[in-house]
């Protein structure tokens, strides 16, 4: 059984635009995944749907041998929790420090505040920020507070974390160390999907690299470079 | 719970006029309905006493005298449309007179008892005999004139008729214009949170832990505002009761010979009120919910 399986999606907007056709693969437990494609190719819309914040016009998506489109509205922040999520704009609290940022995450299912308290320090830890708990966003680099976003999609410990376009909006120095970590979360078990148009990194890790272009799937290659 | 009023504190500290003109227009709406209510059973109260006066007063001719008047009085009793039957003797109808006019010294000097009727005041079981009784009076023999108040009565009824549809018809205006209070409050307050409550939901937020927090918030507005005209209609009850008005109580129209100390109704009133404001921002701040939030 794979861990994520789409089989045959299509999503069309009621406008008519189709953003992805006839798509189809599968990720094993523990891969690091690279989809990807120029903007607009259907990237975020995977994404999306995996989480269940859209639903596909046609076919299925299976996580863990289950059927997402099956899973009740109720049972879709049980499936937030098991695969976590990054994007390009941080999405972080300019109000709240680091380490609530990353409480957040474990508030919301109403965790012990003894379980927060060690939680948080072990991922900002992981994530190389034990020493910036107390700051704000604004008083990040770009770098720093995609790690923080990081830290807090690994709070539910998810079994698979998403990097969408999470390099997108920082400088080169910083994204490596991204990528660097995103390697060790990946070593410790976790699948790593990142959905990039950053052909540096892609071609400098050679994972296996899933490429969509206008909404279809192009090619899908292990040990593959952003081109080929 | 201290998420709740986590949220509750933020909305009143950042929306501090939209607090204020929520509580206002709610306030408005449960007074109005409060009032609404205690018109329609004050009225209610009101047509009561005044059927419960009503009454035919027969006249009798002069040459009709006591020792014919007094056996009609006898059959009328045996009647069983008719509660009371009253005898007033041209003597008592003078003293009555005299009573009445008594700062009128010029117009006594001219009256004596001869000149004023023999009368007999009936009391109808039931207001609706009172028409078919007065025309059977009016064929009797002896009778001179027969009176009756129905134009009091039906005229009351008119009015109150005219009250009701008036005080419903704002009663509904105002129940609109509170729901849509309630949505737009709870849309300022969607708005202003939008980036927190989307990220509560990319990490998992269960549908309840982003929920409730909006809809706790409504169902305050409206309960502190209900809470607040429920006051003020235990106060209008104690009034009601203190002054005396209603001497057996207040009449609920739809039970018949049922009367409801002044007091009592208003703390049911209250309790209708406050279950109009639970209701009314549980299901504004669900549609709220429903609209801004997605769900």
């Amino acid at each position: 059984m794979h861990q994520i399986e789409f089989k045959n999606i299509s999503k069309e907007y009621i406008s008519g635009v189709k953003v992805l056709d006839d798509v189809s693969f599968f990720i094993d437990q523990g891969e690091f995944v690279f989809i990807v494609g120029p903007s607009g190719a259907g990237k975020s819309t995977i994404i999306k749907l995996l989480i269940k914040e859209e639903s596909p016009s046609s076919g299925d998506i299976l996580f863990k041998g289950e059927s997402v489109l099956q899973i009740p509205q109720e049972d879709v922040p049980s499936l937030r929790r098991k695969i976590g999520v990054v994007f390009q704009d941080y999405k972080l609290l300019e109000s709240k420090t680091v380490s609530e940022n990353v409480s957040i995450a474990l508030e919301v299912v109403d965790s012990k505040k003894e379980e927060i308290k060690n939680i948080v320090p072990n991922v900002l830890s992981l994530v190389g920020l034990s020493d910036h708990a107390d700051f704000y966003p604004r008083q990040l680099s770009g770098g720093e507070k995609q790690r923080v976003a990081i830290a807090r999609a690994l709070a539910h410990e998810p079994d698979v974390l998403i990097a969408d376009e999470a390099t997108g909006m920082i400088d080169p120095d910083a994204a490596d160390e991204v990528i660097e970590i995103l390697q060790k979360i990946n070593s410790l078990g976790t699948t790593v999907i990142m959905s990039t148009h950053d052909e540096r990194i892609v071609d400098k890790l050679t994972k296996r690299v899933i490429r969509i272009e206008k909404g279809k799937l192009i090619s899908d290659k292990e040990g593959g470079t952003y081109r080929a | 719970m201290p998420k709740v009023w986590e949220t509750l504190k933020y909305y009143l500290n950042k929306e501090k006029l939209m607090t204020v003109s929520q509580f206002l227009v709610m306030g408005v709406t449960f007074l109005l309905l409060g009032i609404f209510i205690n018109i329609i059973v004050l009225s209610q109260t009101a047509l009561k006493y005044l059927e419960d006066q009503a009454q035919i007063t027969i006249f009798f001719k002069d040459e009709f005298g006591e020792d014919k008047i007094l056996p009609v009085k006898g059959n009328l009793e045996k009647d069983s449309r008719i509660g009371t039957v009253n005898y007033v003797s041209k003597e008592e109808a003078l003293r009555i007179f005299k009573e009445i006019n008594k700062d009128e010294p010029v117009l006594l000097e001219s009256i004596s008892a001869s000149v004023l009727p023999a009368s007999l005041e009936v009391k109808a079981k039931n207001i609706k005999d009172l028409e078919g009784l007065t025309n059977e009076f009016k064929a009797m023999e002896g009778v001179e004139e027969v009176r009756f108040y129905k134009d009091v009565v039906s005229r009351f009824r008119a009015v109150s008729t005219a009250v009701y549809i008036i005080g419903f018809l704002l009663v509904v205006s105002f129940f609109v214009i509170s729901y849509s209070v309630v949505i737009s409050a709870l849309r300022t307050t969607i708005n202003s949170r939008g980036q927190e409550l989307e990220i509560m939901k990319l990490v998992g937020a269960s549908d309840s832990y982003v929920k409730n927090p909006f809809i706790y918030q409504g169902v305050f507005f409206s309960l502190i505002s209900a809470a607040s005209a429920s006051v003020v209609m235990v106060v209008f009850g104690v009034s009601i009761s203190k002054i005396n008005v209603f001497s057996k109580g207040l009449s609920l129209g739809f039970v018949p010979g049922f009367y409801i100390n002044p007091i009592v109704f208003s703390l049911i009133l209250s309790f209708i009120l406050l279950a109009s404001g639970f209701m009314l921002g549980y299901f504004g701040s669900n549609a709220a919910i429903k609209k801004y939030l997605k769900y």
